[in-house]
């Protein structure tokens, strides 16, 4: 086989060869930033397609009035974000070969079944009745696992480690996500306080200028 | 000329009239909500008015101190009601209000004229002693009531009073305009089973059976059921517990502690229910009065003792849902009494707010009527009982000592009239009626469901599933959704299949001449390169317009 592919050709090669196909993209050095920064804006867009839209007995949560982008944003974009800088540097401290740049681009490769199986079944929905739910699920549950295994085989191929180490440095990684998500909390209220606190100050001698 | 000039002034003439009819539009003297699908208080039309209110004055109290009257009993009997917690709808369509305050109970027929008061008790058998809160035995005065809490009545005209401070329940037939004999009296349960030391007997119901059930509100174990001999049978229809975060707390607690530890962790017991009623089928409605509470709010029992509700209602909140804090008091929800109409709907009064919620029989929310400015009419203090005839809906208040008469407005009625054929499937019948209702208030969320069903029934799939969206009912949108998916799709079934049809055909053709080399890959690399080209013009024209546009301002 001649591995000459354009960029996003590589795409749709590493979903359809799981095994061999990070492997390759490593061995050929291909993967494009790009690409992924793309593939997680699409992540966000799909999220939000299928929390706002959908047919009315599958997602009568659409059909209220409130919407907020927030917990979509935390949900896409942040967790990327922090999967890719707690894998890294888990996986710097157990020995695994890959750089950030190369696992932030094996990761959004993986979403892109996820993405394709979230976005057709919430279109699917519009013609689906709730006794047809069985395909609604089967889709979403295809594109899911299939990212999930994808993004075994991405961590295995991006770190060159045996099956048990991928697992217990995926495991790791989500604990470590947990982690710095509380982090960033505790650091967020902290700033509030301290923002609050100078905020009271400018405030206070503010009324000691006027009167 | 002339022929305007009259013209004008008829004209002038219409204005005024039609000026002088506006005021003429009634107005409704309170704001009225009612729930949409979301728990939303919408404004809606008031489905009850006030239509009177009686006093003890215009019971007709003042014969109770007249000597020439047939009700005299004594110089100095108060002409007024006090306090009063608890009325009754006799089968024979006559009240008996407890008048708790002095003793006595008042007996007058569906417009208020008294037609007597009984204030004493001939004919109890048994010198009884009680325990009261204090600690000390006292004996019961036997001919007289001490703070009737509770009566019933059953349709040979027996009367059971829940004699609450003689800690007994008396059961008593008339003897004269002034006294009633009693037949039996029920004490406190000589039974292990009965733990407490003391019989605050509040409410009583009897069931077609004369089975007595009577309610205390220091036993949480259900209702305490008296044989018609006045021999305890046992307990009936307790509430469960509500599982509260610190009730699973203790659970868990309790299998990790010692038993000293489990001993002194508090108990989770159930919450004994405040008030219930009898419909005409023999079913025991029961409400509890604890602030907002969810678990068994409302029960409907069979002779089992076991919540059919449970399997039956639409819906389990009752009251309202929120609770509101003014000047440091939180008023919550507190369900004090419920009446069930003839009809089967469901009337439930809250004590707090001095609201009346009314329910259909599956529990659907209809009309809320009644507030707790007691300043004005329709407004009440202490509503302490609530009872229902045909219609009308009537509702006791112990503070200003007086009975309030609600009658159904025109949306009202509309409203009733609509749930009774939607309850029994008639959704078409239905129709109209919901119209009327959905004219006076759009948001009324019953009247969208009946709407939705009706549509469903005659083939509107459209819109029926328009109707559903706004009800925000997905089951009866998917119902409507099947049947006009599978109508286009028998309707355009040949087109479908010729399109199907054609693309396959399409497909292979295509295939065939790229094997063929008939179509070079340039080709669909020129075709797909145009069309994107095509569309990054039009992007950039937009986005060209819309920063001139954006300049131009």
């Amino acid at each position: 086989m001649i591995y000459d592919m354009k960029p996003w050709q590589w795409v749709t090669h590493v979903i359809f060869h799981p095994t061999e196909g990070f492997e390759d993209m490593r061995w050929k050095k291909a993967g494009s930033l790009k690409i992924s920064f793309f593939i997680v804006f699409l992540l966000f867009a799909s999220q939000v397609f299928s929390t706002r839209y959908g047919g009315f007995a599958y997602n009568t949560r659409a059909y209220s009035d409130v919407f907020n982008i927030m917990p979509i944003l935390v949900q896409s974009v942040a967790y990327y974000g922090t999967w890719v800088v707690s894998n890294w540097s888990i996986c710097t401290l157990f020995d695994g070969e890959g750089n950030m740049r190369r696992v932030a681009i094996y990761t959004a490769y993986s979403l892109v079944p996820f993405i394709i199986g979230n976005t057709l079944s919430t279109a699917l929905s519009y013609f689906l009745t709730l006794d047809e739910s069985i395909w609604y699920n089967a889709i979403s549950m295809i594109g899911l696992w299939w990212s999930v295994i994808l993004m075994v085989f991405a961590m295995k191929a991006c770190h060159q480690y045996s099956f048990t180490m991928t697992f217990v440095s995926m495991i790791s990684t989500v604990a470590g996500m947990v982690l710095i998500l509380c982090l960033l909390a505790l650091i967020m209220s902290l700033f509030q306080q301290v923002y609050v606190f100078f905020a009271t100050i400018y405030t206070e001698i503010l009324y000691r200028f006027r009167s | 000329m002339k022929f305007r000039k009259i013209l004008s002034v008829l004209l002038v003439a219409l204005m005024a009239v039609s000026v002088m009819i506006v005021p003429a539009l009634a107005v409704d003297p309170y704001t009225t909500y009612s729930y949409d699908a979301w728990d939303n208080a919408l404004p809606s039309q008031a489905g009850y008015e006030v239509i009177n209110t009686v006093n003890g004055d215009d019971i007709g109290l003042w014969q109770l101190s007249d000597p020439t009257s047939e009700f005299y009993i004594s110089e100095n009997e108060p002409s007024t009601l006090s306090d009063s917690k608890d009325f009754f709808l006799s089968p024979n369509k006559e009240f008996y209000i407890a008048d708790t305050g002095n003793n006595r109970i008042v007996k007058t027929d569906l417009d208020f004229n008294l037609l007597a008061c009984y204030k004493y008790f001939p004919g109890s058998t048994s010198k009884h002693t009680v325990v009261d809160e204090s600690g000390n035995e006292i004996e019961v005065d036997a001919d007289e009531l001490k703070s009737p809490y509770g009566v019933f009545v059953d349709e040979d005209d027996v009367i059971y009073i829940a004699d609450r401070d003689n800690q007994r329940v008396v059961k008593c037939v008339e003897e004269t305009k002034t006294s009633a004999r009693i037949l039996n009296e029920y004490y406190r349960p000589e039974t292990p089973l009965y733990e407490s030391v003391s019989f605050y007997c509040t409410k009583v119901v009897v069931d077609a059976a004369k089975n007595v059930y009577v309610i205390c509100p220091a036993v949480n174990k259900g209702a305490i059921m008296f044989s018609d001999s006045g021999s305890f049978v046992g307990y009936y229809g307790a509430n469960r517990v509500e599982v509260t975060a610190e009730v699973i707390r203790n659970k868990l607690w309790r299998k990790i502690a010692s038993e000293q530890q489990i001993a002194s962790l508090t108990k989770s017991t159930p919450v004994e229910y405040a008030n219930f009623d009898i419909d005409k089928e023999g079913f025991i409605y029961t409400v509890t009065e604890v602030a907002n509470a969810s678990t068994d709010a409302v029960k409907k029992m069979n002779p089992a003792g076991y919540n059919i509700l449970e399997r039956t209602a639409d819906n389990n909140e009752f009251g309202d849902q929120v609770s509101a804090t003014y000047n440091g008091t939180t008023y919550a929800t507190r369900l004090t009494d419920i009446a069930v109409s003839d009809d089967g709907f469901i009337n439930i009064l809250d004590y707090t707010t001095g609201r009346v919620f009314q329910y259909d029989e599956r529990c659907n929310l209809l009309l809320i009527f009644g507030f707790d400015q007691e300043e004005q009419r329709g407004g009440f203090n202490n509503p302490n009982a609530l009872e229902t005839y045909g219609n009308n809906v009537y509702v006791l208040d112990g503070r200003n000592n007086d009975i309030t008469t609600f009658g159904l407005t025109e949306f009202g009625q509309y409203v009733h009239d609509a749930i009774q054929l939607h309850n029994r499937g008639f959704y078409e019948e239905a129709y109209d009626l919901w119209q009327e209702v959905l004219k006076r208030d759009g948001g009324y969320y019953m009247a969208l469901v009946g709407t939705a069903k009706a549509l469903y029934n005659q083939d509107d799939y459209e819109g029926a599933m328009k109707y559903s969206k706004l009800s925000f009912y997905a089951d009866e949108y998917d119902k409507a959704f099947e049947a006009s998916r599978q109508e286009t799709l028998r309707d355009n079934f040949t087109l479908y299949v010729i399109i199907i049809f054609l693309l396959v055909i399409l497909y292979f053709v295509v295939k065939y001449l790229q094997k063929k080399g008939k179509i070079p890959k340039k080709l669909i690399a020129t075709a797909c390169g145009k069309v994107v080209d095509a569309c990054k013009n039009a992007a950039v024209s937009v986005v060209d317009k819309i920063k001139k546009g954006g300049k131009g301002k």
